[in-house]
């Protein structure tokens, strides 16, 4: 790991020469991964495909979605538009698109907070520790035994349905893994030697904590984002297939896929599209998770090893 | 070992009597006055005049101070009176035991299955590591865990239902309505018990008493059986109790697909409906069961594992 490498003495050359060693070690890792491990590269691959979808889509979606053509309802896909139209005569690959963005980045925006409240609350438990860490623990345990669904129903039927609520109520129940991990690693970190030796050195704690600290932590909290990111998107989508996410005009893939669920038989492949891009995104994220714990593992055995 | 059991039965206290507020709250946390809520889910109609609703307040008790009504909705909460649904008139709590049992089935159908082909798949994945069934066993869990339900749920009803007319596509009348829901809902679970499975037997297979029992010459069926399944089994079921408590509320969405009068769809119609004593009857009765199973698994791990008996007598 790269921290490993970082001088102790806070030096300007010598954080230079790190930081340029962290940019090789991270491009070696790239080499490394896609020689050693080919579902993480594919299921990156695939990721950042739709990822660049997305974020091409007012180029791409040359259609507006949420414009009616009702006289070519159910219609097959064509050369005008590329997955045919909806009940409604809408263009499905425009919709898939637009709503697409929704589905992924109400997921991203979830996470992050989650994340940076999981992380904050997990170093406060490690460092505080005492009755502040049993407290904070005990609530931990306490959200995880409520479903997501559950807590965002209960927040919908106080706050309303919006952007708002969904988002506030995915935090609520997703910061839990984030304060678990942190506080675990941080309790573990601070015991290292390479700690002490830092501390003796005389290293300020701020810079203790930026350059050996969250390095080692980073990675770990990268992969449970990524394990979280497939659950996470397809609890927002279950939101917005109950109605209670996203609201019309705006669409998301679950909504699409609530929406057509009517016609079922007479078109289900307005059922199985939008309901193919979750799983499609869903698992390439979590194959990308699985392969960086995966690789974290190797690493550590490798270091074990060679002790 | 006492002092673990009584401090996690005084956070299970504590935790409910939490949620309990929390959901005594809810009509009071809207925009609407809850009074004027109630007199329209009753009467139909928003324009009551004004002496009409402080009549029914005084009626309902709801001029009291706040806490006062939180003690006394406590009271009859706790005898199981949540009072009568707005929409049906009839005491909620009928209703919330009807959807429980229905969701008990439900969850134990889908959970049971996803035991029943994780614990033989994940095992054999574990002695057989990097074997062609172990690589396959491992993708397809992978993808399963990927599914969404919603998806999952109207793709079997096409092929099941409409295509091949072998089941009912929706509705809760006999076992064979009971099967496509608990499949639809036993795919995720599955590869995560699979997983644990597979990584908990690993854990096992290396571990010095299997290991002795190898050396003292015992087969390795023999071995398995005795010694590593026991041992391997005890994460699987911690991680069947996590579900059984998040399945039992959070099957929504297949519960609404499928028709199914559980406890999910009881509390998503409630919302819906605006239908307070029915939410807050189903958010207790949904949290009280979760909480209750996530103790019960603990102090059940902490009497029959001696390890977590002695870790949590020193803690």
């Amino acid at each position: 790991m790269p921290q490993l490498n970082t001088p102790v003495s806070p030096d300007s050359v010598q954080s230079m020469r790190s930081r340029m060693g962290n940019v090789h070690m991270a491009w070696s890792f790239v080499v490394h991964i896609s020689r050693h491990n080919r579902t993480l590269l594919l299921a990156s691959i695939v990721f950042a495909t739709v990822i660049v979808l997305l974020l091409l889509t007012p180029w791409i979606a040359l259609h507006d979605p949420s414009s009616m053509t009702l006289s070519g309802r159910f219609s097959g896909p064509s050369a005008e538009h590329w997955l045919g139209l909806d009940h409604l005569g809408r263009d499905v690959f425009s919709r898939l698109l637009y709503g697409g963005q929704f589905s992924v980045s109400i997921t991203a925006i979830t996470l992050v907070i989650a994340a940076v409240v999981g992380t904050l609350l997990g170093a406060i438990s490690a460092r505080i520790g005492g009755a502040v860490d049993e407290f904070l623990m005990r609530i931990v345990d306490l959200v995880i035994s409520f479903p997501d669904v559950l807590v965002a129903l209960f927040l919908v039927a106080i706050l309303g349905p919006g952007y708002g609520t969904l988002i506030l109520a995915l935090t609520l129940t997703g910061w839990t893994p984030f304060a678990r991990m942190t506080r675990g690693l941080a309790l573990e970190i601070n015991a290292k030697d390479y700690i002490r030796a830092a501390e003796i050195l005389g290293c300020s704690r701020s810079y203790i904590i930026l350059y050996h600290v969250l390095p080692n932590v980073l990675r770990p909290l990268a992969t449970i984002a990524f394990l979280r990111f497939g659950h996470k998107l397809i609890t927002v989508g279950s939101l917005s297939f109950l109605g209670l996410g996203v609201q019309p005009p705006d669409t998301d893939w679950a909504a699409m896929l609530a929406e057509a669920l009517p016609y079922l038989d007479r078109a289900p492949s307005l059922v199985l599209i939008p309901g193919l891009a979750i799983f499609i995104t869903a698992l390439s994220v979590t194959l990308i998770g699985q392969g960086l714990e995966a690789h974290m593992d190797e690493k550590m055995k490798w270091r074990h090893d060679n002790k | 070992m006492w002092i673990f059991i009584l401090r996690r039965l005084a956070v299970l206290a504590l935790a409910l009597l939490v949620v309990s507020f929390l959901v005594f709250l809810i009509p009071y946390l809207g925009d609407t006055d809850p009074v004027r809520a109630l007199a329209r889910a009753r009467f139909g109609r928003l324009d009551l005049d004004a002496a009409a609703i402080e009549t029914l307040r005084i009626e309902l008790g709801m001029h009291r101070p706040l806490l006062v009504q939180y003690l006394d909705w406590l009271g009859n909460a706790v005898t199981g009176d949540f009072g009568n649904s707005y929409m049906s008139r009839e005491p909620v709590m009928e209703q919330v035991w009807s959807a429980l049992k229905v969701s008990i089935v439900l969850t134990l159908a889908a959970l049971g299955f996803a035991f029943a082909v994780a614990v033989p798949c994940g095992s054999i994945a574990a002695l057989r590591q990097g074997s062609a069934f172990d690589s396959i066993v491992k993708s397809l869990n992978q993808a399963f865990v990927a599914v969404p339900e919603y998806w999952l749920a109207p793709m079997s009803i096409l092929v099941f239902a409409l295509y091949l007319g072998w089941l009912p596509s929706a509705g809760w009348r006999g076992p064979e309505s009971v099967i496509l829901p608990a499949l639809a809902l036993s795919l995720r679970p599955m590869g995560y018990f699979t997983q644990v499975m597979r990584a908990s037997m690993i854990d096992v297979l290396n571990s010095p008493h299997i290991v002795a029992a190898h050396s003292r010459g015992l087969s390795v069926r023999r071995t398995l059986i005795a010694h590593g399944l026991r041992n391997a089994l005890l994460p699987v079921i911690t991680l069947f109790s996590v579900w059984m408590a998040g399945l039992l509320g959070g099957a929504v969405v297949i519960e609404v697909i499928f028709a199914v009068p559980g406890m999910g769809r009881l509390v998503y119609s409630a919302i819906v409906n605006g239908d307070l004593p029915v939410l807050q009857a189903g958010l207790v009765a949904i949290v009280t069961f979760a909480v209750l199973i996530n103790t019960l698994t603990d102090l059940a791990y902490t009497v029959l594992n001696p390890v977590v008996r002695i870790d949590n007598a020193a803690a």
